[in-house]
């Protein structure tokens, strides 16, 4: 096809688009074209240096961040006071979702591992969106419904599993306790 | 690990809004003392002077708008709302001037011969219960109060008459430059506000955010409920004034309303021209207890105090007396009688700020204050 005539039919949106990068979200993957567009009005794009911090573990914790490129590892204090590695994201990535909906202290620290661009979702927009398009807002919350359950239920069957190994190793001081 | 100490210096983030706030006021006394002294500072200020009064009145203007806009939204795109909310106020506007022409007209014909008389007829009053007084008391001979009152009559009627053209064409300004405002106000609002939040620092963009977004939604509730309440007020007197025989029952009215945005004072402000002109043109009598009634019982304890504040109005956003007084007298000072009316509503917007910042801070830091505690016990 000519290359002038290629342009019009292209694909809806460019693989460098933000769109794009949203759309294959698991979260976003069931949105369509016109509500991607008004996604990507909503969200804001930031970007950080090496070793940032995003936030810290106790800051007031109001959205979620998609990692578009770069990596941002997962902290957590333990009680020796040193900050443990609790997991390290990459492109694709996205952390603080949990407090998306409801607001909450962040229980983690994230801080980037070199130079990264983040997209953040926040509640203020969502809430905002909730009045003027509720079937947009419905299909982003239940995307997101459907990944906090996720790690919901791994969560749940690791707490089961964990618990199971220490009834095995230790059944008299649980009951006591 | 190392490398990230230094971000970190034992600094708690009290001690850091401590300095911040210690550094911010240097900067501040620095500026003040150095604007006295600099012409660049005082243009400048003279620039913001010229606009502050019609981007404040565009912000008040976008905020009341925005209800109905956000409505329209729904069925139409942005723009094309706003022009069909600008095209039904133009309508209602037009309307109540048609409405109100006619009276401005009788005010301003009977302005030179009503002000006198109910001056004369105020300084009568008052050198009667002089006399009452001087022979009970006759320290107070010395004192000439009903020559002042006359005196400050004449200055006032000398003060309408030469600033009303002058003040037209300040408002007729107004009208061009306000509606322009608020329409960018209006269809851009949101962008300007993410633009402005854009530029806090990644550390605490998160925060700045969320807090712009709960100040805005607040101060559109207080600015609408203000709005609100001044107009119901117009409106339940002008209605009770018109069913006496009083003129200028709707410009009595719309002072009432207009003077109901500051509190404690503004309303005793907005009735006196009512019962000074009840009081000449009728005189005591069952009218008059009408209209004393209807200023003091009904509009303001019954319809505002018990019905309009509790409902449009949060009582966070209430100011101490003391603060009311203070903002009146610097906003005259600053900016005249227009400066006593918004004085108010500013201080009450810098304080819902405040408290709606501390509410965040507070919220975010329950957690563990209360853990903290638990500990403790």
């Amino acid at each position: 096809m000519d290359p002038l005539w290629n342009n019009i039919f292209r694909k809806k949106h460019d693989e460098d688009s933000l769109a794009y990068f949203l759309n294959n979200l698991p979260m976003f993957a069931e949105l369509n074209g016109r509500e991607l567009n008004v996604l990507e009005k909503m969200v804001h794009v930031r970007n950080y240096g090496v070793s940032e911090f995003v936030f810290e573990e106790g800051d007031p914790g109001t959205g979620m961040y998609m990692i578009r490129s770069g990596g941002v590892s997962i902290l957590a204090k333990n009680q020796q006071g040193t900050d443990d590695e609790l997991a390290l994201l990459g492109p694709g990535d996205f952390f603080g979702e949990t407090t998306l909906t409801a607001p909450a202290p962040r229980s983690a620290t994230a801080r980037t591992t070199e130079q990264t661009e983040l997209i953040g979702l926040f509640r203020a927009d969502l809430l905002e969106l909730v009045e003027r398009q509720p079937t947009l807002t419905s299909r982003i919350l239940i995307g997101l419904t459907r990944i906090v359950s996720e790690r919901l239920q791994t969560a749940s069957q690791e707490i089961r599993n964990l618990n199971k190994l220490i009834g095995e190793q230790l059944p008299t001081e649980i009951v006591e306790t | 690990m190392k490398d990230y100490q230094p971000s970190r210096r034992g600094w708690t983030r009290g001690q850091v809004l401590l300095a911040f706030l210690i550094l911010t006021s240097a900067i501040a006394c620095g500026l003040a003392v150095y604007s006295s002294a600099t012409t660049f500072i005082g243009v400048t200020r003279t620039a913001f002077s010229v606009l502050f009064l019609p981007l404040l009145l565009s912000l008040v203007l976008a905020f009341l708008l925005e209800p109905p806009v956000a409505k329209l939204s729904n069925y139409f795109n942005r723009t094309s709302s706003i022009f069909i909310v600008y095209l039904l106020v133009l309508a209602i506007f037009l309307v109540s001037t048609l409405w109100l022409l006619p009276q401005w007209q009788e005010l301003w014909g009977n302005l030179t011969t009503d002000i006198p008389r109910y001056t004369a007829k105020l300084t009568e009053f008052l050198r009667q219960l002089l006399e009452n007084l001087h022979n009970r008391f006759p320290v107070f001979e010395s004192y000439d109060l009903p020559s002042k009152v006359r005196g400050w009559g004449e200055q006032l009627l000398a003060a309408i008459l030469t600033s009303t053209p002058q003040s037209a064409m300040k408002v007729g300004g107004l009208f061009v430059i306000v509606p322009l405002f608020t329409f960018f106000f209006l269809r851009d609002g949101k962008a300007i506000m993410r633009a402005l939040t854009a530029m806090a620092p990644n550390r605490h963009f998160e925060m700045a955010h969320d807090l712009s977004h709960l100040v805005t939604r607040q101060l559109g509730h207080f600015v609408r409920g203000r709005i609100l309440e001044a107009i119901i007020i117009g409106l339940v007197v002008t209605l009770g004034l018109s069913l006496t025989d009083i003129r200028y029952a709707s410009i009595l009215g719309i002072f009432a309303g207009v003077t109901n945005l500051i509190p404690y004072i503004g309303p005793i402000i907005g009735m006196i021209p009512g019962i000074l002109i009840a009081f000449v043109d009728l005189g005591v009598g069952p009218q008059f207890w009408w209209i004393v009634i209807l200023y003091i019982l009904i509009a303001q304890v019954l319809i505002d105090n018990f019905i309009l504040i509790p409902i449009l109005i949060s009582r966070v956003s209430n100011l101490h007396p003391l603060w009311v007084f203070f903002a009146i007298i610097a906003g005259g000072k600053l900016y005249g009688v227009i400066g006593m009316i918004i004085g108010v509503p500013i201080v009450s917007i810098i304080k819902i700020a405040a408290l709606e910042i501390r509410t965040y801070r507070r919220t975010f830091r329950l957690p563990e204050t209360a853990l903290d505690t638990e500990r403790q016990y």
